[in-house]
């Protein structure tokens, strides 16, 4: 299902961006609350679908080889990606629809939560700040949903060590 | 049916939000703030902490619920999960796309079916597979009988978070187990496993339809559509349901939307969606799916909502089985190693409609960090995790009793919410 006609306009009224790709656009973490709020007033993306995120390590710069013909890559820090998605329910005049917006956090910095946009986002936000490590800012509730209270790491990261024991068992 | 609360959905005043329509009565209350610190509320109160779970029998597996009390009234109510998770996101990552179907299985363990079609769905999107025309048949037939299943399974359970008070003790839970097994018997046959089917595979199913199967598969539809006409009986007029369940446990429909729940409880709350008809996938297209809609929100409209899915699946399964194509079963080739199956770098999410509503499957796959037959991302959106986001909205102001009934009519699966 591809993204919605109006939904491509407000990406483009609100943040420049022209094509955004099937996960939605890049959306800077000082717009994410504005933008959220927008979807779910303004466009009627009332039902809450999912938070994703995804953890990437940090990328060192490469380098221009003309020889090659590859092009100069900016190093990215060690982050992880957050995608939202919100659905639109169908009446007579149009079909369901999802929209979806994805936002960047470096480690060790944090995102705004949308839990006062959408209720469904207080679970969903925990459990992603539980198994991968993303730090969501102004959330009533950031505690552990799934693992332990006293774990050690987020499982879902990729520098996570997963063929060793972690000690005590629950 | 001559009942009340089928009368009632012409009569009921809509108001629209967000372009949909939802009753007006239900969305008068303002909702109770689910993070208020306990030492808010009233201090003269004689309060105390209650632990429901996570060993209770009517928590449907481990569910843990700290009700704070004053006498039997529910102030405030905080689910704590976890006791079931098994890490299935961190291992789909490790396994590859080709093993995954199995380990999903034991997702939402009451309609496996459902979780294998989710998964498989997002995979096919993903390496750009098409499903024959065949396999997308036995797939829905799949479904809709798991439907049922998993709806009966609701049944007697919701009778035994009742105290049995539908005929008595456990009536109604051994009556709709003995129909339940046997949907498991046919499943036992199209498959050769009664639960952990592992019948899905991405670009098409692994086992085809046996000799003799639809003819056994109209038999027993047609045994359980009169069957659930006995349920109704059981239940429709009896005093002792209709107190516990009528006015019990309502759901704001607004609420619902914004919490994410959708499934019989959205539908319940009059709110008409409903994945299989408004965005059709495998062979919904070939059938105009009818949706019952409730408009009272409470646990009679959640219970009327779900016989109706129950008639309204018996029906679309047993129109498809007369109709299912020619053909291969699969598009691939039989996968026998676990790289067999192979994606480009990108990402897909896929939603079905479960029987608890949308389960939708999020896959990322990057080739430059991952392996080609593993996925970078795998993350799960079960339907039950959503539902159980409404215990501290739904709780206060309840009896204990109450609160055990309105959960078992939310009909969480505790090992998908977990995973």
């Amino acid at each position: 299902m591809s993204l919605p006609p109006d939904f491509i306009v407000l990406c483009r009224d609100r943040l420049g961006i022209e094509e955004p790709g099937v996960d939605g656009p890049l959306v800077p973490r000082e717009q994410v609350l504005s933008f959220a709020s927008a979807l779910k007033d303004e466009l009627d993306f009332r039902f809450f679908v999912t938070v994703v995120s995804t953890h990437y390590p940090a990328e060192e710069a490469v380098e221009a080889n003309e020889e090659k013909g590859t092009e100069a890559i900016a190093a990215k820090p060690d982050r992880t990606v957050v995608m939202y998605r919100a659905r639109r329910l169908q009446n007579a005049e149009r079909p369901t629809s999802i929209a979806a917006f994805q936002v960047e956090v470096p480690t060790g910095e944090s995102t705004p939560s949308l839990c006062g946009v959408w209720a469904g986002a207080d679970w969903q936000e925990r459990e992603q700040y539980d198994l991968v490590g993303t730090i969501f800012a102004d959330h009533p509730d950031l505690r552990r949903i799934m693992m332990p209270e006293d774990w050690p790491g987020h499982p879902l990261r990729r520098d996570y060590a997963i063929d060793t024991s972690h000690f005590p068992w629950r | 049916m001559g009942h009340e609360h089928a009368d009632a959905v012409d009569e009921t005043q809509m108001v629209t939000v967000g372009g949909v329509a939802v009753p007006l009565t239900l969305t008068q209350t303002p909702w109770p703030d689910p993070h208020l610190d306990i030492e808010a509320y009233d201090p003269d109160a004689d309060m105390m902490a209650l632990n429901m779970g996570p060993q209770h029998p009517s928590t449907h597996g481990v569910l843990r619920v700290k009700l704070y009390l004053d006498g039997e009234v529910c102030v405030k109510a905080v689910p704590y999960l976890g006791y079931l998770h098994r890490g299935v996101e961190k291992l789909c990552e490790k396994l590859g796309y080709a093993q995954v179907t199995p380990i999903v299985d034991k997702n939402d363990y009451v309609s496996p079916m459902m979780n294998e079609l989710a998964i498989n769905m997002a995979i096919e999107k993903l390496i750009e597979a098409e499903v024959p025309r065949r396999a997308q048949y036995i797939r829905t037939i799949c479904a809709e009988i798991q439907r049922v299943g998993s709806h009966l399974l609701w049944l007697g359970t919701f009778g035994l978070d009742m105290g049995g008070a539908i005929g008595g003790g456990g009536s109604i839970f051994m009556h709709t187990f003995r129909e339940r097994e046997m949907i498991l018997d046919l499943f036992e046959e199209l498959t050769g496993c009664r639960f952990h089917y592992n019948t899905h595979t991405p670009g098409g199913n692994r086992h085809d339809i046996p000799a003799g199967w639809n003819t056994k598969v109209q038999q027993v539809l047609g045994h359980i559509g009169q069957r659930l006409t006995e349920y109704e009986d059981f239940v429709r007029d009896n005093p002792v349901f209709r107190a516990r369940t009528v006015g019990v446990g309502i759901v704001d429909p607004v609420l619902a939307m914004d919490l994410g729940i959708s499934g019989p409880i959205l539908r319940a709350s009059g709110v008409d969606h409903d994945l299989r008809r408004d965005a059709p996938y495998m062979a919904y297209d070939e059938i105009d799916v009818q949706v019952p809609v409730q408009t009272a929100g409470d646990c009679m409209a959640r219970y009327l909502v779900r016989v109706a899915e129950m008639r309204e699946s018996i029906r679309i399964a047993t129109h498809l089985l007369d109709g299912v194509p020619e053909g291969p079963i699969c598009s691939l080739k039989p996968v026998k190693l676990p790289g067999a199956v192979k994606a480009k770098s990108g990402s897909a999410y896929c939603s079905i409609e479960s029987p608890r509503g949308e389960l939708g499957t999020y896959i990322v796959a990057n080739t430059e960090r991952r392996s080609h037959a593993q996925p970078y991302r795998c993350k799960i959106r079960p339907p039950s995790m959503h539902a159980l986001q409404l215990l501290p909205y739904m709780c206060p102001g309840n009896n204990i009793s109450d609160i055990i009934v309105a959960l078992g009519s939310l009909d969480p699966i505790m090992g998908e919410v977990d995973r």
